[in-house]
């Protein structure tokens, strides 16, 4: 695929400077159960139950909860993972206000 | 008549459920309108065939319909970086929740006195489908602005009570597979 010179000097930015991942945002959603969102973070993310149920619960309390750090290309993929499964999900700069 | 057991693990990868006919007739009728719905926002035709195979859509704008937004949402806030993902991404992403669903209606069809058995993967795919239909429904009853209690006190003539009694069912059935696959997973960690 063909990206732009301006996208690819991000890309090339986010990997090598390493201050600044990428992060993906798990937003919260008055549909889905507790118990899915955190089955979903272990399951995809492979996180221990202890560790899925605390971001979920940061999801339900604080409204959203980053879920995930890396290069722009890893959180795309996240991201297009947990739609998969119905979470609302976004990807952006971690540098970024959240 | 509904025993209300939900699912239920059996041995190492097996996760059991009988239905009723009527549910069995819901949640294949349910299915078959997601899929519907995915199906409606085909890729258009005059497409490049080889972006076709390699899962470039030529949709790039978010959908207009509200159910579909929620099933297929924007993976950033910004319009354009949106609009890019979306275009290489999003039939992958519909074929993929037609899959879930599919996985659903064919294994009950197929099911004899509506008994279902699921491995995890299948279970994933119910899960990801049930998923998918209470977000639907969601739209539908506006969960977004009522209270769960407004939704409890809907008039027995409100059309919405039957949708909110589906929703509320298809959420017991959801967490009854998680429960049993959960179970599963702390036993794998130990």
């Amino acid at each position: 695929m063909v990206k732009t010179k301006s996208k690819i000097e991000e890309e090339i930015q986010a990997i090598f400077n390493s201050d600044k991942p990428w992060v993906t945002i798990v937003w919260d959603d008055p549909v889905n159960l507790m118990t899915y969102v955190t089955y979903v973070f272990m399951e995809l993310f492979g996180y221990s139950k202890e560790r899925a149920t605390e971001l979920m619960l940061k999801v339900h309390n604080e409204g959203k909860a980053i879920v995930s750090t890396g290069s722009r290309e890893e959180m795309e993929h996240d991201v297009a993972r947990l739609h998969e499964f119905g979470l609302w999900a976004t990807l952006q700069r971690g540098d970024q206000a959240l | 008549m509904s025993e209300q057991s939900g699912f239920t693990r059996h041995g190492e990868n097996a996760f059991v459920a009988h239905f009723s006919e009527s549910e069995s007739e819901v949640l294949i009728n349910l299915a078959g309108q997601i899929i519907e719905l995915l199906s409606e926002r085909a890729d258009h035709g005059d497409e490049d065939p080889l972006a076709a195979m390699v899962g470039i859509t030529s949709h790039d704008s978010p959908p207009d319909d509200e159910v579909l937004l929620r099933l297929l949402p924007n993976a950033y806030a910004d319009g354009v970086d949106a609009a890019e993902f979306r275009r290489y991404t999003e039939s992958v992403l519909r074929n993929k929740k037609k899959a879930h669903a599919m996985s659903m209606r064919v294994l009950l069809k197929s099911a004899s006195d509506g008994g279902v058995e699921l491995d995890h993967e299948n279970a994933n795919a119910w899960l990801g489908a049930i998923n998918d239909i209470r977000l639907a429904l969601g739209v539908r009853l506006k969960v977004e602005e009522r209270s769960h209690d407004e939704l409890e006190l809907l008039a027995p003539d409100d059309p919405l009570r039957g949708v909110y009694a589906v929703y509320s069912w298809l959420g017991w059935l959801q967490e009854s597979l998680l429960q049993a696959l959960m179970d599963d997973s702390a036993n794998e960690v130990n």
